[in-house]
């Protein structure tokens, strides 16, 4: 396995760009600024625990749009220009260059999550916080899982197709469908099919729909397992069990099939 | 055990058949030529080696490894200048040539490899602003990376001068004399010709031809030809030269001159029916035919 190599050259690679960097930036400001904003905004006690469900709503939009932007990018960029068949003609699988991708630009990305939370723990225990270091750890290991998921999702697109145009366009797609149009669209859904008669007040499969968006499993995972002044809906389809499963099923799944579509694809 | 062995290898894009079941065999240690015209094919072929692209049927091996299921093992004794590549954008030379070591596990100096391409100069400019010839040097040096036993390179010469290209043989031969096997695919056969143990000849997908040089001028039935300059020419001696047995072809050029290819055993034939034709030769020339006109030859038509 040579996805290490991958790795370090894509990050050598990726890391120049004044975009990527402003990219990285964007977590960052808002995890910092919310950190910064948290005890002057927020409501007593301080704690780096109930911190996380402060910042967690905005979390996902921000992370994802860097996720996103990040992956996207990351293979067929290279597929369309032909670099890839250097990377190829090398004895590296394509298993390895999708991986290495993914562990560039996750790590890259996750890096920065991680980084801006520890320095927004300190902001927030200082000077009248207290500490709760495992919550805040799992919002931290949370958070970054978010990162990762988002960046996979990103490329994700960038394994399925051959053109960057392409994959913008997926990428995006992805990007407003979740974070846009989610809500207004199974809130539709939601309205449509309690009009219709054929469901009862709450239709279920509507409301479970809209609790399936990956940003909504972050929030409710972090709200069920780190944030202690929340809690979550005693529905099944709200259960914290299912939401952490979904959440790894979004880490896991779209990337699984897209990496095992590219290696089944041809380059040309 | 053989470098490359391919068996009724096919590849169909629709209804397109780019490649329609080629077999070919390379034996360790030789210098194989791939030659044919732009779109006969070669490419497809090298990209299933590498597994770029899948085979419609066929198999093909490396060292006894299947170039799909055990991908990577037969890269690992490979060095390659792979078609349609392009650069890493923000790469320099020397991180394109460490990328290729570390990739093959290799213990190799990267500066010294691009020394031997003539590139040490420009080992800490990004590749992407290379020349073409430059880019291409740098490929190759990430080829010979790891010592590879078998360079397999796509129209090595693309974008290199008269001068590059002579040095690119060169080190190819250096190659080969290490123990490497070299196989590479062109469409200029100067390049083929001047190094190459054995040539296949691809045309529209089929393989149409397999030999060495030697081998090839004799299925062409001796492969001489002739440049005579009579004194003057009439329409009837070109018509009679024509009829002799074992004449393949006769041109006329300006001069006037009289090109005639033919079996090496019948010159004296063209001669004399010329002489009986009553055309006094003033000069006469004889050269062993070019893999050119071989090349000609074989793949007559396929611009059509």
């Amino acid at each position: 396995m040579t996805w290490r190599v991958v790795t370090r050259r894509d990050i050598a690679e990726t890391v120049r760009p004044r975009l990527v960097k402003l990219l990285l930036a964007l977590p960052a400001l808002v995890i910092l600024g919310g950190a910064y904003l948290y005890p002057v905004l927020g409501s007593e006690p301080y704690t780096t625990a109930r911190f996380a469900g402060f910042i967690s709503g905005w979390l996902p939009t921000v992370v994802a749009l860097a996720g996103i932007l990040l992956g996207y990018n990351a293979v067929v960029g290279k597929r369309e220009s032909g670099a890839i068949r250097l990377a190829l003609s090398l004895p590296n699988s394509r298993l390895d260059v999708a991986f290495g991708a993914f562990a560039s630009r996750a790590g890259l990305l996750c890096g920065v999550i991680a980084g801006s939370l520890a320095a927004g723990f300190v902001l927030v225990v200082y000077p009248f916080g207290s500490v709760a270091v495992v919550r805040f750890l799992g919002f931290a290991v949370a958070t970054v899982t978010l990162g990762a998921l988002w960046v996979g999702l990103g490329l994700a697109t960038s394994l399925v197709v051959a053109t960057k145009r392409t994959a913008f366009i997926l990428a995006f797609g992805l990007f407003g469908l979740f974070r846009l149009a989610w809500g207004p669209l199974s809130r539709a859904l939601e309205v449509g099919l309690a009009e219709s008669g054929l469901t009862g007040e709450e239709p279920v499969a509507a409301a479970a729909l809209r609790a399936v968006e990956p940003g909504r499993v972050f929030e409710r995972v972090v709200d069920a397992f780190v944030d202690p002044s929340a809690s979550v809906d005693n529905v099944w389809y709200l259960n914290e069990w299912l939401a952490l499963c979904l959440f790894v099923a979004w880490l896991v799944v779209p990337l699984g099939l897209a990496t095992s579509r590219f290696i089944g694809s041809d380059l040309s | 055990m053989a470098a490359i062995s391919v068996d009724e290898l096919t590849k169909e894009y629709g209804t397109v058949t780019a490649l329609d079941r080629v077999s070919l065999t390379v034996e360790e240690g030789e210098i194989f030529g791939f030659l044919g015209p732009n779109g006969a094919g070669k490419s497809t072929f090298i990209n299933m080696l590498l597994d770029f692209v899948r085979p419609t049927e066929g198999t093909a091996r490396i060292f006894g490894y299947d170039c799909q299921e055990e991908g990577v093992d037969a890269r690992g004794r490979l060095g390659v200048i792979p078609e349609g590549y392009s650069v890493f954008d923000r790469l320099t030379g020397r991180k394109h040539v460490e990328y290729a070591i570390r990739s093959k596990d290799a213990d190799a100096d990267p500066v010294e490899l691009l020394d031997r391409v003539g590139l040490r100069e420009a080992a800490d400019r990004k590749a992407s602003e290379y020349s073409t010839g430059m880019k291409q040097r740098m490929v190759l040096a990430m080829a010979l990376a790891g010592e590879p036993d078998l360079l397999l390179l796509d129209e090595p010469t693309t974008g290199l001068d008269p001068n590059g290209a002579a040095k690119m043989r060169r080190l190819l031969r250096n190659e080969n004399e290490r123990g490497a096997t070299i196989f590479f695919s062109s469409h200029i056969l100067e390049q083929v010709e001047a190094v190459c143990d054995r040539v296949g000849i691809l045309q529209r997908g089929e393989l149409v031809a397999v030999d060495t040089i030697e081998g090839l001028r004799e299925s062409m039935g001796g492969g001489t030809k002739l440049a005579i300059t009579p004194d003057e020419l009439t329409n009837g001696a070109v018509q009679s030269v024509r009829t002799v047995e074992g004449v393949d072809d006769v041109q006329v050029l300006d001069g006037p001159t009289l090109e005639v290819t033919c079996a090496n055993d019948v010159k004296m034939d063209v001669l004399l029916e010329l002489y009986n034709a009553g055309v006094e030769i003033v000069n006469l020339r004889t050269e062993e035919a070019s893999l050119e006109d071989m090349f000609v030859e074989y793949t007559r038509g396929s611009q059509a």
